[in-house]
């Protein structure tokens, strides 16, 4: 019996648009969460959404549906960002060859996860979350929010699982004095 | 219990949550859990980091997806539009690359024919009283000669006259 991926692999070895649309409707929102977690704003993400969609119609035959589609998706959402990146400096985020993303401060106005806080804990969470350095935000955001296993992620991000691993760690060290001596 | 102690357990909550840590590791650590509250601290403050993760709902601008649609079909038109073209160029290729083989083939055979062919013409030049320059000639000028031609040919000829699709 085919399975989903192989029916998304062999939808998109044909360019069928009825499935690409299927598609945008199931990962749009995870899509944009992934790339405000890289990105560290809200304003610019559409286009890359838009861009990583045209992308996938145009390179679909390189997903052989044998592993989910969600590490291959944001595989190429990350790397239009990060040329993206490379190519407009001045879209305020640096890039290094040796850690992939760096810092990300927003400039100016609310953060974009400050506006989308809708738990207490969340608005806690916001401002750590904002300044924390994006390769560690990727990291948390793929493994919580995506649940990704490491090995997906070390795909998405080009590292080792020992990297990957060690990025989830600091991030969480990092946010977790939000919550120390308190009792849940 | 000593910090290092504590140390130890913590990072093997950081492992827990992270999914990296081994069967055994995690049956430790729930053993250490039950009786040690500055772990079971830690445990929670590492959940709660984890459920205010899940707290945040980003607006998505409610004519992206229909945008990203519109892009898509165009795009879609376009690729296929430029197909037939793509096509008619792969198919060149694909038939220049079996002309070639097969001009190899048969300069292969050609060549391979002819040893053969010089083989048994000197057996027949002590019976039929052949010089072996006779031998030579009469196996370049008939066999040699023609079958490379043939193989030239093959360039030579357009493609639907060779029979290659």
């Amino acid at each position: 019996m085919e399975s989903d991926t192989q029916r998304i692999a062999l939808g998109l070895r044909q360019r069928d648009v009825a499935v690409l649309e299927t598609l945008v409707e199931q990962y749009q929102y995870r899509l944009v969460r992934y790339l405000v977690s890289l990105l560290g704003r809200r304003d610019g993400v559409d286009d890359f959404v838009q861009e990583t969609w045209l992308r996938v119609l145009e390179r679909g035959e390189s997903y052989d549906g044998h592993s989910r589609f969600e590490p291959w998706l944001f595989r190429v959402a990350r790397n239009i960002a990060l040329d993206a990146m490379r190519k407009r400096p001045m879209f305020s985020l640096d890039s290094n060859e040796e850690e992939g993303v760096r810092s990300s401060p927003a400039s100016g106005g609310p953060s974009p996860y400050t506006l989308a806080a809708r738990t207490e804990d969340a608005e806690r969470l916001a401002h750590s979350l904002q300044t924390l350095e994006p390769v560690y935000r990727e990291a948390l955001v793929l493994r919580f929010q995506e649940d990704l296993s490491l090995q997906e992620i070390s795909v998405i991000v080009g590292a080792p699982v020992s990297t990957v691993a060690s990025r989830i760690y600091r991030g969480l060290a990092t946010l977790r004095p939000q919550f120390e001596g308190e009792i849940a | 219990m000593n910090i290092d102690h504590h140390e130890g357990f913590q990072r093997m909550i950081d492992e827990s949550l992270a999914a990296a840590i081994s069967a055994e590791k995690e049956q430790s650590l729930r053993e250490h859990l039950a009786t040690c509250a500055p772990c079971l601290e830690y445990l929670s403050a590492s959940n709660r980091v984890i459920a205010g993760l899940s707290g945040f709902s980003f607006e998505v601008n409610p004519t992206l997806n229909a945008r990203v649609l519109v892009a898509l079909k165009l795009q879609a038109q376009q690729v296929r539009a430029a197909q037939p073209g793509r096509q008619r160029l792969m198919r060149q290729h694909n038939v220049q690359f079996k002309v070639w083989a097969a001009f190899a083939v048969a300069l292969s055979m050609s060549i391979v024919g002819s040893a053969l062919i010089y083989q048994v013409a000197k057996l027949l030049t002590v019976p039929m009283h052949f010089g072996t320059a006779q031998v030579q000639a009469g196996v370049l000028v008939f066999w040699l000669l023609p079958s490379f031609c043939s193989a030239l040919r093959l360039l030579a000829a357009p493609g639907e006259n060779r029979g290659i699709a």
